[in-house]
């Protein structure tokens, strides 16, 4: 275990420094924290379109990682796809809490971030980021989470089933079916969002 | 015709997913401190305590280890100079006349004393 100490943080996998945390090193958890909250931030955010409920989910997380950190078995699986699973399960939590508090009639869907008046002044660029976020909330939940995994993530499909607990296959079609799915919700919106030339 | 029907809606797709890759997540300062913050409280909660702390623990804190040094301080006193009142429990284990701490003290001085004068 000592080698790991005479080598810079930012070469060492994240299992390493998790397993230096778990040893006392505080710096270690800081740099893990540097590697994993951004791919955590982006996927509450995605998944549940709300900032703040983001920081909630991301920092649970990586509370449950922390705790954990002592029994963590390096080589088994890699952190950043359990942190993904944990987060993921986290924000299916909170979506069907606020599926179940409307009552059921609003889906699982955040606000319509880009419905106001006024939205094609916006940025072309912002308007696609906010018409893609809008369609993604419209998706059936499992749908989503493949496609926010595979397409925004950028995460392999074998990976995915690992977070999602199905296989690969359901993956692909999870991932199919919910990119039809935008491509017909973003149909409508071709020319307002610059896709169409004449 | 349908979005999905159309040659370049795959493109299309794909180049929103693309910018959604590369538009910058913002990760709050307080939410990284809030995360260390967190880190740090487990680490101190897994951390053992020191020996001194562990005995002070096991013996019930500082009242009963502030009881027990009384109670240790005493007995070393009634050891060493027995109240009149109580038999001196040398004798009562022996069954002899033994002398005192202080007696066998008293000697050595006058010994000492008688040393220096001599001299």
């Amino acid at each position: 275990m000592m080698w790991m100490f005479r080598s810079s943080l930012g070469s060492r996998s994240d299992g390493e420094l998790l397993a230096l945390y778990a040893h006392g090193d505080s710096a270690a958890a800081k740099e893990l924290s540097r590697r994993l909250l951004p791919a955590l931030m982006g996927l509450g955010v995605r998944m549940l379109g709300d900032a703040t409920e983001a920081e909630d989910v991301v920092q649970e997380t990586m509370l449950r990682l922390w705790r954990m950190a002592p029994d963590w078995q390096d080589g088994q699986a890699k952190v950043s796809t359990w942190a993904y699973r944990v987060a993921m399960n986290l924000c299916t939590d909170r979506l069907r809490k606020r599926r179940h508090l409307s009552g059921g009639t609003l889906d699982d869907a955040p606000e319509p971030m880009d419905d106001a008046p006024g939205a094609e002044a916006r940025l072309q660029d912002g308007a696609r980021h906010d018409a893609l976020q809008n369609a993604l909330a419209a998706l059936p939940e499992r749908q989503r989470q493949a496609v926010v995994l595979r397409h925004l993530e950028g995460l392999s499909n074998p990976e995915i089933a690992v977070i999602m607990d199905i296989g690969v296959e359901a993956v692909e079609s999870l991932s199919a079916r919910g990119r039809r799915s935008l491509k017909q919700a973003l149909e409508g919106r071709r020319a307002e969002l610059g896709y169409e030339h004449g | 015709m349908n979005m999905a029907d159309k040659g370049d809606d795959h493109h299309d797709l794909e180049a929103m997913f693309a910018a959604a890759r590369q538009r910058p997540v913002d990760v709050p300062n307080d939410l990284m401190a809030r995360v260390l913050a967190d880190a740090d409280r487990i680490a101190a909660m897994r951390r053992p305590a020191p020996l001194w702390q562990q005995v002070r623990d096991a013996l019930g804190g500082w009242p009963a280890v502030g009881g027990l040094v009384a109670a240790s301080v005493a007995g070393v006193w009634i050891g060493v100079a027995p109240p009149s009142a109580l038999p001196d429990p040398a004798e009562l284990f022996f069954g002899t006349q033994t002398s005192s701490v202080s007696d066998t003290l008293s000697d050595g001085f006058f010994d000492m004393a008688a040393i220096l004068e001599e001299s």
